[in-house]
C-alpha cells in the first residue's frame, strides 16, 4: 500500500515538475500572449461580466456591478412591451428575407465571372466589383440614396421619360427590397470572392470529361460546377441561419428616414434607440442584447453541430487543433 | 492554385450573355461614383436642373473649395482619423501578430486560451456594458477608446496563426539548433515568411479602423475629436433635416449643405480608398482565400 502510494505521489510530483518545465520552456511565447490578454480581459470579457446589468436595476452611483438585483423583471418587460417583441419578429423576418434575396447572389456572380473570358478584363471587372465592400455604409448609403430619393438621379430619368416617380425610399416594402438590392450592390462582388476560390479548385478533368461527353456549358456548370460548391453553399447558409439575430445593423441604421423606420426596426436599432435617443433604462438595453446574443449564440452552435455533421469538419472544434498539428 | 483552361475557339451565345450581364454590373456598380463625381462638380443650380448627368454642365470647384474653406471641422477629421487609423493598425498589428504566433506554438494552457478567446468572438456584452466599460475606464471622448475597440480581431489573429503553423517545421528546427530561442525564431523565420498575410491583416485593420463610425459616433462627442466618417454623417444628416424641417426656406444655410457639398464631402472621403484600391486589392483577395479555403 505504502508503496504504491509513494509510487503514484512521485509521479504526480515529476508530472508537476515537467509542467512547470514546459511553462518555463514557453517563457517567452506567454510574454507575446500577455498583451493581447489584456486586452481580451479589458474590453471583452469585463464588458461581458457587465451582462449581469441585464438582472439589475442600474444606478450611477452603484455603477454596473454594484447597482441591486431585480431578477428577471427586465427580460418579462422584454415579452410585454410590444415594440421590443415587434423588432424580434422584424429581426428574423428580415434575415430570412435576406438569405433569399441576398444569399444566391455571390455564387451566381462567382459562376458568371469564372465563365467570362479574358484574363485582364476579368481582373478589372472584379476589382470594379469588389470595391464597394471597403467603403462604409455611411458613405454608401448617402451616394445611393442620392440616386434613390424622391428627388434623385433615378427618379428625375423618369421624369424625363414621361413615367411616373418611384418612392424607392420613402415605402416600406419597396424600401426593404433596396435594402435587399443595395447590399447585393455592395457586397455580392466581395462575397463571390470565397465561391470563385473553391471553383478554381474544381479538378479541369471534370470539364474535359464532361466536354467529351457532349455537355454544353451550361450543362458543365450545372453538373460539375455547382455540385462542387454545394458543401460550401450549405456551410455558409448554415451559417447564415446562425446569425439571423443580426439582420444588418450598418445599413439600415444609415439608410433608413422617418417614413420607413418603422418597417424595418430590427433589434440592433431598437437597442441603439431606446439607449440613446429616450432616457436610457441600461438595465432593459442590457437585457434586451444579452436575449439576442444568447439566441444567435445558441443558434451559433447549433450552425457549428450541423456544419461539423454535415462536412466531418467544424469551423471550429477545440478538441482536434492540437493533434492535428502533432501529426504535422 | 491551378487555374482552369478550357480552349474556346470561338465567342459563343453563351460568351455573349455572360460578357453583357458583368459588363452591365459593372456599369450599376460605376454609375453611383461617377455620378457623386459629377454632382461634386457641378454648380447648385446645374443639379437642381438636371439631377442625373454624365458630365458637369456647369463645371466648378466651387463645392470643394467651400469645403476645404468652412471652418477646419473636414481636416480636423481627416487628420483625426488618419492619426486613429495608423495607431490603431500599428498597435493591433504588434498585439495581434505577437498573440497569433504564439498561438501557433504548443504551452500548457493553449487549448484554453485560445478557446476563450474564440468564445469572445461569438458573443459580446453588448452596446450597454461595453459603453459603461468605456466610461468606467475613462475612456470616453478619447482616441483610445474608439482604437481599443477596434484594435483586435480574434479571426485576423486565426489567419495570422494559420499562416504560421504553414512554416515548415524544419526551418524552426533548424534556427532552434542554432541555439534560437522563440522570440528569435518569430523575429528571424515567421515574420520575414509570412509577409504577405501580414500586410493582408495590415490592410484589413486600416480599412476597418478608416470606416470604423459606430462607436465613434457614441463617444466621440467633442466637435475637435470627430472622425471622417461621423463627420460625413453629421453633413448628411444636417442636410437631410434641412430639407425635411422648418429651415428649408432659409437658402443660405441650405446652400450650405447643397448636394454638390455633400458628394464632394464624401468623395474627399472615398478617394484615398479609390485610389489605392486597385493597387492592394490582390492582398485582399488572398486574405479572403486563405481565410475561407483553409477554414
Amino acid at each position: 500500500m505504502k508503496k504504491i502510494g509513494k509510487a503514484t505521489g512521485k509521479a504526480a510530483e515529476k508530472k508537476q515538475n515537467t509542467l512547470l518545465m514546459e511553462i518555463w520552456k514557453a517563457k517567452y511565447i506567454y510574454l507575446l500572449l500577455i498583451p493581447f490578454v489584456i486586452w481580451l480581459i479589458m474590453f471583452s470579457y469585463v464588458p461581458m461580466a457587465g451582462v449581469v446589468l441585464a438582472f439589475k436595476e442600474f444606478n450611477a452611483i452603484d455603477g454596473m456591478f454594484g447597482s441591486p438585483w431585480v431578477g428577471l423583471k427586465h427580460f418579462e418587460r422584454i415579452f410585454s412591451t410590444p415594440a421590443a417583441v415587434k423588432s424580434i419578429i422584424t429581426t428574423i423576418t428580415l434575415s430570412f428575407q435576406r438569405i433569399l434575396f441576398e444569399f444566391p447572389a455571390p455564387i451566381i456572380l462567382a459562376i458568371i465571372t469564372t465563365e467570362m473570358r479574358g484574363k485582364k478584363i476579368k481582373k478589372v471587372f472584379q476589382t470594379v466589383l469588389t470595391f464597394p465592400h471597403f467603403l462604409s455604409w455611411i458613405t454608401v448609403s448617402a451616394i445611393l440614396v442620392s440616386i434613390f430619393s424622391e428627388a434623385g438621379a433615378l427618379n428625375s430619368v423618369l421624369t424625363a421619360l414621361g413615367l411616373d416617380t418611384i418612392p424607392f425610399l420613402s415605402d416600406g416594402p419597396l424600401f426593404k427590397a433596396m435594402l435587399f438590392i443595395t447590399h447585393n450592390w455592395k457586397e455580392m462582388g466581395w462575397a463571390s470572392i470565397i465561391y470563385m476560390a473553391t471553383i478554381s479548385t474544381i479538378d479541369p478533368g471534370l470539364y474535359e470529361a464532361a466536354e467529351i461527353d457532349g455537355a454544353s456549358r451550361l450543362k458543365q456548370i450545372w453538373h460539375v460546377t455547382i455540385p462542387a460548391l454545394l458543401p460550401l453553399i450549405s456551410m455558409r447558409l448554415i451559417m447564415k441561419v446562425g446569425g439571423v439575430m443580426n439582420a444588418g445593423f450598418s445599413q439600415i441604421f444609415n439608410m433608413r428616414n422617418a417614413v420607413v423606420a418603422d418597417s424595418v426596426q430590427i433589434l440592433d436599432a431598437y437597442i441603439y434607440d431606446i439607449t440613446f435617443r429616450s432616457i436610457p433604462n441600461y438595465g432593459f438595453s442590457t437585457a434586451v442584447g444579452l436575449f439576442k446574443s444568447i439566441i444567435n449564440f445558441m443558434l451559433l452552435m447549433l450552425a457549428n453541430q450541423l456544419v461539423g455533421k454535415m462536412t466531418g469538419e467544424k469551423m471550429w472544434s477545440f478538441e482536434k487543433r492540437n493533434k492535428k498539428k502533432g501529426v504535422k | 492554385m491551378k487555374k482552369l483552361k478550357r480552349k474556346r475557339k470561338k465567342f459563343s451565345k453563351l460568351d455573349i450573355a455572360v460578357s453583357i450581364i458583368m459588363t452591365f454590373l459593372v456599369v450599376v456598380i460605376i454609375i453611383p461614383f461617377w455620378n457623386a463625381i459629377v454632382i461634386s462638380f457641378s454648380t447648385n443650380e446645374a443639379y437642381i436642373n438636371n439631377r442625373f448627368s454624365l458630365w458637369p454642365s456647369e463645371f466648378t470647384l466651387g463645392n470643394y473649395v467651400a469645403i476645404l474653406s468652412r471652418g477646419k471641422g473636414l481636416l480636423t477629421a481627416y487628420g483625426n482619423t488618419i492619426w486613429v487609423s495608423f495607431i490603431g493598425t500599428l498597435g493591433g498589428m504588434v498585439v495581434m501578430t505577437c498573440a497569433a504566433y504564439g498561438f501557433s506554438r504548443r504551452f500548457p494552457g493553449r487549448r484554453v486560451l485560445f478557446m476563450i478567446s474564440i468564445f469572445s468572438m461569438y458573443f459580446g456584452g453588448g452596446v450597454v456594458p461595453t459603453y459603461l466599460n468605456l466610461k468606467n475606464l475613462n475612456l470616453l471622448n478619447t482616441f483610445t477608446g474608439v482604437i481599443m475597440l477596434t484594435l483586435v480581431s480574434v479571426s485576423h489573429i486565426i489567419l495570422l496563426m494559420k499562416g504560421f503553423e504553414a512554416v515548415p517545421k524544419e526551418l524552426e528546427e533548424a534556427a532552434m539548433i542554432d541555439g534560437a530561442n522563440d522570440l528569435d525564431i518569430f523575429r528571424i523565420v515567421m515574420i520575414p515568411l509570412n509577409k504577405p498575410t501580414l500586410a493582408t491583416i495590415t490592410l484589413f485593420t486600416f480599412v476597418s479602423l478608416w470606416n470604423d463610425w459606430y462607436w465613434p459616433m457614441l463617444t466621440l462627442t467633442d466637435n475637435n475629436k470627430l472622425l471622417l466618417q461621423v463627420y460625413v454623417r453629421n453633413i448628411i444628416k444636417a442636410a437631410d433635416s434641412m430639407t425635411t424641417g422648418l429651415a428649408a426656406s432659409d437658402s443660405a444655410i441650405n446652400m450650405s449643405f447643397s448636394m454638390g457639398i455633400q458628394m464632394a464631402t464624401i468623395l474627399v472621403v472615398i478617394v484615398p480608398v479609390m485610389c489605392i484600391y486597385p493597387f492592394v486589392q490582390k492582398h485582399f483577395v488572398k486574405g479572403m482565400y486563405v481565410g475561407s479555403v483553409k477554414m
